[in-house]
């Protein structure tokens, strides 16, 4: 197709990315804000800037897979302290963001070749997304699509009481953990794209847009999926036309969907709109 | 007074604790709690306040871990295996306002069919949500999120959401508390139907004695331990009661009911 052969290749390698993580972090997205684990999630991102700076410093010349190990370091040390100590969640969050990004920051800062990859990781970079990423993300994608789709009715059911989930033969806590790994994963890897500090808005906004005009859980789903898969589009094409950076763009196209969303629930739907 | 020694067979026994201690917040909440309930029995459970019903309740279906005892369900001591012949209805369920879970897709998690929710309704799956949703007569409730129900609305889905897998066993924490009137009677026909059909067992925590002196065929007063057991008859007078609660309270009130040795009212 003459078409794509004028769009440079990393533009195609951004736009694959973008199709298939904006959905995948939309469906993950719909448990998330309703466990209220957005924060949670903010938290393993900025985690990732510590993973890239410890990677760097290891020497990695790619440090993608420090990053996603320190993310869900980070995470399991969210778990372990939550119930080990009488901390609150949100204290114990705050603690290791910023724990991480001050570390992160110090590293880079001390490794004198590698002071742009601070601007680079902190808001995504659609370069350095490479062949090998796509078909990571593609694969990537598949399993935990699949995984979670399965999981789907256990989910919902743990989001709704964990109680009533443990009395219904759900294994609640190794699904937790299940999700929390999964969350990380994703989390850590959609960096490339959008930056640590936007990645959260991929898991946010889709399902606050679909819980806008849904009236179940199934259609809240299928409106994330498909806000998800269109703010990846058309926010990597809108980034190519107008030449501005990708991951904002995916973000501002988000945004203008749940803004609609928005408008639609209060004028047509006649519900209240929340989160 | 503690559990008397059952003349019936193991397979008989619906539960058993044995010596069952819970310690919450650095206190003994269960300090030794013995029951063996038998097959098709209503067992009601009363006990003041904080006196560890819901403990109790939570300890069986292993939401609450015990120091040390033992549990069993139908002589099953592990859980996993049991657990799907049980249906429980827990005191409180606080569910989140922004989780949009209609109550027919609630009630579908139950019988853990993704696609009944997701791609298609079953037929059969769905006629028989409606049924058991109208005999509660709350059909009217099925495309409500649950999140957004009133106290008595959601104990009702919650009653429902127990019933829906044909249990064998059926714990019920105060299931009719804030269940209007009708709500309550139509809520102990139910259990009642199910109950005859067949052999289901009910334990049911309640601090409506009238009802529990009605319903009821076997009653344990609960306080750290069991106080004492027996029929209502038995167990519903002045100084059970005053065992059990600690102090005078009046808590059986007789309504003319047409039942039994009235043996049950506290002067
Ligand atoms: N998580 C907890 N941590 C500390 N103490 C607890 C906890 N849960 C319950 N308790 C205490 O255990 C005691 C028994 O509580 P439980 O809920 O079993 O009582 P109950 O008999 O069900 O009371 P009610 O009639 O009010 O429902 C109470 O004194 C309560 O304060
Ligand atoms: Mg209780």
């Amino acid at each position: 197709m003459n078409i794509f052969s004028d769009i440079e290749p990393f533009m195609l390698r951004a736009f694959a990315v973008a199709v298939v993580m904006g959905p995948l972090c939309a469906l993950l997205g719909v448990f998330v804000t309703a466990r209220r684990m957005a924060f949670f999630s903010d938290t393993i991102a900025h985690g990732a800037l510590a993973g890239i700076a410890l990677g760097f410093l290891l020497g990695f010349e790619d440090p993608t897979w420090p990053m996603v190990l320190f993310s869900l370091l980070v995470a399991a040390a969210i778990l372990w302290l939550k119930e080990h100590t009488d901390l609150l969640t949100d204290t114990i969050m705050a603690l290791l963001l910023s724990g991480s990004v001050a570390f992160g920051i110090i590293v880079l800062s001390m490794l004198k070749n590698k002071r742009g990859e601070l601007h680079r990781y902190l808001f995504g970079d659609i370069l350095s997304v490479g062949p090998d990423d796509v078909w990571l993300a593609v694969l990537l994608c598949a399993a935990i699509g699949a995984w979670l789709f399965t999981k789907l009715s256990p989910l919902a059911l743990l989001t709704a009481s964990e109680d009533l989930a443990h009395v219904c033969g759900v294994r609640t806590r190794w699904l937790n953990y299940g999700f929390v790994l999964v969350l990380t994963v994703v989390v850590s890897l959609s960096i490339r794209l959008l930056g640590i500090i936007l990645v959260t808005s991929l898991v946010v906004i889709p399902p606050a847009a679909a819980r806008n005009l849904a009236r179940n859980l199934r259609q809240q789903i299928i409106l994330s999926l498909i806000i998800g898969l269109f703010g990846g589009a058309a926010g990597t094409v809108a980034s190519y036309h107008w030449d501005i950076p990708c991951g904002p763009a995916i973000v501002m196209a988000c945004i203008a969907v749940f803004i609609v969303s928005l408008v639609v629930s209060k004028l047509w739907l006649n519900k209240p709109a929340s989160t | 007074m503690t559990h008397t020694t059952c003349s019936h067979s193991a397979a008989d026994i619906a539960v058993s604790v044995r010596d069952l201690r819970v310690t919450l917040g650095g206190q003994a909440i269960l300090r030794g709690v013995n029951l063996h309930l038998h097959r098709g029995q209503l067992v009601a459970l009363i006990g003041p306040n904080g006196s560890g019903k819901t403990t109790l309740l939570r300890a069986i279906v292993g939401l609450q871990r015990p120091d040390s005892g033992d549990v069993r369900i139908f002589g099953e001591s592990d859980l996993k295996k049991a657990l799907p012949r049980v249906g429980y209805v827990p005191q409180r369920l606080a569910l989140d306002r922004s989780f949009i879970l209609s109550v027919r897709e609630f009630l579908a998690l139950r019988l853990r069919e993704t696609q009944h929710w997701f791609w298609h309704r079953k037929r059969d799956t769905d006629d028989r949500i409606r049924a058991e949703m109208a005999e509660l007569g709350a059909e009217s409730l099925l495309d409500r999120p649950i999140a957004a129900l009133s106290g008595g609305q959601l104990q009702r889905v919650l009653i429902v959401f127990a019933l829906l897998k044909q249990p064998d066993l059926l714990l019920l924490d105060e299931p009719t508390a804030g269940v209007d009137s009708p709500g309550e009677e139509s809520f102990y026909d139910l259990i009642g139907e199910v109950h005859r059909k067949h052999k289901l067992t009910v334990v049911l925590v309640s601090h409506d004695l009238s009802m529990v002196y009605r319903h009821a065929s076997w009653v344990y007063a609960l306080n750290g331990v069991v106080c004492c057991e027996g029929s209502p008859e038995h167990v519903m007078n002045a100084d059970s009661l005053k065992e059990a609660y600690g102090l005078n309270v009046t808590p059986y009130h007789h309504h003319n009911h047409s039942h039994g040795p009235g043996g049950g009212t506290v002067q």
